[in-house]
């Protein structure tokens, strides 16, 4: 039975479903802040974590890192690699936001779409997180690749 | 089933060092690339904020004419269009509205405060134009805390959200949006306004 669910939990198919899920969703979130550097910058600064002139080059950097990342891990090139990017930023959109609720700031969680239809940073959001947290470690563990060449390099186990 | 087999006992680390590798090579090479594009972007975001005390900065930068005039469509041409300086962007009534009523920004009146004090829209800050250096002290926390800005004033030809937007801009903040259409036209439209004494 254990082996079963180790099994499944190192199946290509899981990973797969895995790096689709984290991917896709930082390649949506990533897109428009990466053509709205200002906005997700304001956002930034709305968390009060980072000097003012650190603001702008988070603005700047962190949507094509997201971008990058999630692109790698859909198509599953260094699929370990990205999924620890992953993992390290979504450990700091936790902690950054887990901060900013404990101060009682009410703001943008510069999520999703700069201005209209944003979300407002809450527990909820945080849980999300750390649901894509954990299952990055499946990718850490199990990487799978879309690509063939890349297949038969992968470890079967960790 | 494959046999497997036993790795020696520094594969285990230099796996993780090649994973770390990896990160890092991805974590630096998004950054050049980001830096890169910003560098060629017409919207480049500065990377430093200019000093409080420079000069305005030329309007000629902004991505292309907007109608400041006459409460009509912020799209609609008008042969005397004045250009939004760099930093700060148009947004229509029906986006400043949807923004106000998700509270995703800060309302700044531009006006003069005596107009401010008769009618204003709900939960907006006073910053005028011709007394900004002395209403901004007393605004600055709110401005920092908000994620973005939404400036007014009267409408028709007014000017005075776009000198309060660009001195904001010169500051350091960003995602400073100019109501173009201006207060009046808001009021007319039915959206929520506040009146004297009410907050």
């Amino acid at each position: 039975m254990r082996n079963r669910g180790a099994a499944i939990l190192g199946h290509p198919a899981t990973g797969g479903l895995c790096r689709l899920l984290i991917g896709g969703i930082f390649l949506y979130t990533a897109l428009p802040k990466v053509l709205r550097p200002d906005d997700f910058a304001r956002l930034v600064s709305g968390y009060r974590l980072l000097y003012p002139d650190l603001v702008a080059l988070a603005g700047v950097t962190m949507p094509w890192i997201e971008l990058i990342t999630g692109a790698f891990l859909v198509i599953g090139l260094i699929p370990r690699s990205s999924a620890l990017v992953a993992a390290v930023l979504l450990a700091a959109f936790m902690a950054a936001g887990a901060l900013a609720l404990l101060r009682g700031l009410h703001i943008s969680c510069g999520c999703f779409f700069p201005l209209m239809g944003d979300h407002t940073l809450g527990w909820d959001l945080l849980l999300r997180d750390a649901v894509l947290l954990i299952l990055t470690l499946q990718i850490l563990a199990w990487p799978s690749s879309f690509l063939p060449c890349l297949r038969k390099s992968a470890p079967s186990s960790p | 089933m494959r046999p497997r087999h036993h790795a020696p006992a520094n594969s285990g680390h230099s796996d993780a060092l090649v994973v770390i590798a990896g990160a890092l090579a991805i974590v630096i090479g998004a950054s050049a690339l980001g830096l890169a594009v910003n560098h060629l972007s017409p919207r480049r975001l500065p990377l430093f904020p200019v000093p409080a005390a420079g000069q305005a900065r030329s309007s000629a930068a902004a991505p292309g004419p907007r109608s400041l005039g006459g409460g009509g469509s912020p799209t609609a041409a008008a042969p005397a269009a004045i250009p939004l300086p760099k930093g700060l962007e148009a947004i229509s009534i029906g986006e400043a509205r949807a923004a106000y009523d998700k509270q995703l920004a800060l309302f700044l009146d531009a006006r003069p405060a005596d107009q401010y004090a008769e009618a204003r829209i709900p939960g907006a800050v006073s910053l005028p134009a011709d007394a900004f250096d002395d209403h901004f002290p007393d605004a600055a926390d709110k401005i920092e805390a908000s994620p973005f800005l939404v400036i007014y004033c009267e409408g028709g030809d007014c000017s005075d959200a776009i000198h309060v937007g660009e001195r904001l801009f010169e500051y350091g903040f960003l995602g400073i949006r100019i109501m173009v259409d201006g207060f009046d036209p808001w009021a007319t439209a039915g959206n929520p306004v506040s009146k004297g004494s009410q907050p």
